[in-house]
């Protein structure tokens, strides 16, 4: 396997302004689910793994937002909105979040996908 | 599903690979089930995209007849250079498209893979839905007798197991047969919008003649801030599918939510125009493994045989992969039929499997393309850097300033050098060159 040379250079700081705020929760509400409220297929490993992640990309990385903070900074994960990507399974640096297949029927149902 | 249920071959996934294995196995007298967690085929699945139908002519060669839930025939495609303020466009459009038969339509695939999945329980497959596969039962020595799934008593038992689930490989990593987990380097995250939009819209926003016309565009620079990946813009029947993809490294490394990228790309002013007044249908995500032919899974284990992204079959450069699944599903099947016909399901004897795809399509195009991944990894500035070079040369070279057109093209070679040595160009060409012919 290759191993990456480069060093990441910095975004330009003009290009990330240029990002607009989105109003995630209409996009997800566009989505159709049947929520399992009875199974969460997600899960924090270790909270104090998350305390010292520095930049906790999770939070920025996932496509339906479902990691954010509570007032304390833990991370919460607000598994019902997810849509099974798996990018948060091979992008948390420190391994951290248990991920499982939603249980048969349930998670995210694309009317067209 | 009766407790211990037994048939002769597992398919795990109704996907494109999955289904085609399905049927495969199932016209050649084989029954078999087909084990789909969503609530129907296809409600897990996100494409582009465009679907190629020779690959489905192989597994069902009168699907023209069984009207599938296509969108709209491809008669236009290309790339969009996109520079923050301006785009070169390299489209191809041709009345070969519409003489010749269909090539490529565009499809939504939460229609066409229950379509897809009818035509396997019309050839008789048992298609059991809402159920997750757990896990592979194996016996002491390794060999695959079945899957454990989260029904009650839920066991299905069978000689032989195709796994088709998909890019989150969880099973076939379960065997071994891959080793470990994808880095985010080797896997691209796409974000998808399907925007509504009334057919005589899109026909006039895209100079299309009719429902007999479609584009596929796929946009390179600007759309993904210059990072490595692509988005895209094609035409459904009555929607418009706009997505963009990263490599999730890039996200990760640049702390991107991959959704403001698609908004920002959404309200660039060359994008903009087509979109207005369309609204959001659906949004979704997927990952597209490009890990390519040096670091796919292993293909086959006793009694079991990989197909599509469960094993990397990707081929990102021409943004195609439910053909490779399809027709790796396909040989899949063929193979599975011969171990039946031998009572032979060991691994050695699956083989023969891996020896079909590296004689197709599938694998001789992965393999022509092993070096991408590497040269876009490596070379993350090239797309940035020769999208806005080609923009700002075409302004040069379209607008009449009085000047000479000798001192035109001497400016317009500067604008490159400006931006990357002599070398850096020539370096970047080499790889790209070995990238593409392998
Ligand atoms: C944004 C994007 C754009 C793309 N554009 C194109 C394009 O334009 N043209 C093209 O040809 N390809 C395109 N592709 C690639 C193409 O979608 C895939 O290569 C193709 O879908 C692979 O098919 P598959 O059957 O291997 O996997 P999938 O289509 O992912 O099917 C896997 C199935 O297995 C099921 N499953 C998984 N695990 C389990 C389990 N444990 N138990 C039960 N069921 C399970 C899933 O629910 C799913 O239905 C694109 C992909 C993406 C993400
Ligand atoms: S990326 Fe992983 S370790 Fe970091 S905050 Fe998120 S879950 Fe925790
Ligand atoms: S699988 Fe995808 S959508 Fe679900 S939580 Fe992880 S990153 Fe978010």
């Amino acid at each position: 396997m290759t191993k990456r040379q480069r060093q990441p250079e910095p975004l330009d700081p003009k290009l990330k302004e240029s990002l607009p705020q989105v109003n995630l929760d209409a996009l997800i509400g566009a989505v159709r689910y049947e929520v399992d409220e009875d199974f969460a297929h997600l899960w924090i490993k270790d909270h104090e793994v998350c305390q010292g992640c520095p930049a906790k990309p999770c939070l920025a990385f996932c496509p339906a937002g479902v990691y954010h903070l509570d007032r304390a900074g833990q991370v919460m994960v607000s598994y019902q909105a997810c849509l099974e990507c798996g990018s948060c399974r091979v992008g948390c640096p420190f391994h951290n979040i248990g991920w499982a297949l939603p249980r048969g029927g349930y998670g995210v149902a694309y009317k067209l996908g | 599903m009766t407790p211990n249920h037994r048939c002769d071959a597992i398919v795990v996934g109704a996907g494109p690979a999955g289904v085609a294995a399905a049927i495969t196995m199932a016209k050649g007298g084989l029954k078999v089930c087909l084990i789909e967690r969503g609530r129907l085929p296809g409600a897990k699945n996100l494409f582009g995209g465009v679907l190629y139908p020779h690959a489905l002519a192989e597994v069902i060669p009168d699907y023209a007849e069984r009207h599938p839930p296509f969108e709209r025939p491809v008669t236009e495609q290309g790339y969009w250079l996109l520079s923050p303020d301006s785009v070169v466009r390299i489209m191809h459009k041709s009345v070969h498209y519409k003489t010749a038969p269909t090539g490529a339509y565009t499809a939504l695939r939460a229609r066409f893979d229950a379509w897809f999945a009818e035509q396997a329980v019309q050839a008789g497959v048992l298609l059991i839905t809402k159920t997750t596969v757990t896990e592979v039962v194996r016996d002491a020595r390794g060999r695959a007798l079945g899957v454990a799934t989260d029904r009650p008593e839920g066991l299905v038992q069978a000689p032989i197991l195709v796994i088709a689930e998909g890019v989150n490989n969880l099973l076939t990593q379960s065997l071994g047969l891959a080793k470990g987990d994808l880095p985010p380097r080797y896997v691209a995250l796409s974000v998808k919008e399907v925007l509504a939009l009334p057919a005589a819209e899109i026909e006039a926003r895209f100079g299309l003649a009719g429902a007999d016309e479609g584009v596929a565009i796929d946009i390179f620079g600007d759309a993904t801030l210059g990072l490595p990946g692509t988005a895209f813009i094609y035409t459904d029947a009555k929607a418009i599918s706009i997505g963009v993809g990263l490599l999730l490294e890039e996200l990760i490394v640049h702390n991107l939510k991959p959704y403001e990228i698609l908004a920002r790309f959404k309200a660039h002013p060359v994008v903009r125009p087509y979109l207005a007044g369309a609204t959001v249908l659906e949004y979704g995500a997927h990952l597209i493994p490009e890990q390519g032919y040096d670091r796919m899974p292993d293909l086959v284990g006793d009694g079991v045989l990989i197909a599509g992204d469960a094993a990397a079959m990707v081929d990102a450069v021409h943004r195609e992969g439910s053909n490779l699944a399809m027709t790796a599903g396909r040989m899949a099947g063929e193979t599975a039929l011969e171990a039946h016909r031998r009572g032979d399901f060991s691994a050695a004897f699956l083989r023969a499997y891996r020896t079909k795809l590296e004689e197709s399509f599938v694998l001789k195009d992965l393999k022509q393309y092993r070096r991408m991944t590497d040269f876009l990894d490596s070379t993350p500035h090239v797309i940035g850097t020769y999208v806005d070079f080609m923009n700002e040369a075409a302004l040069r070279y379209f607008t009449a300033q009085g000047m000479p057109k000798r001192e035109m093209e001497g400016e317009i070679l500067g604008l490159l050098r400006g931006r990357r040595s002599f070398f850096g160009i020539a370096h970047d060409m080499m790889k790209l060159l070995r990238g593409l012919r392998g």
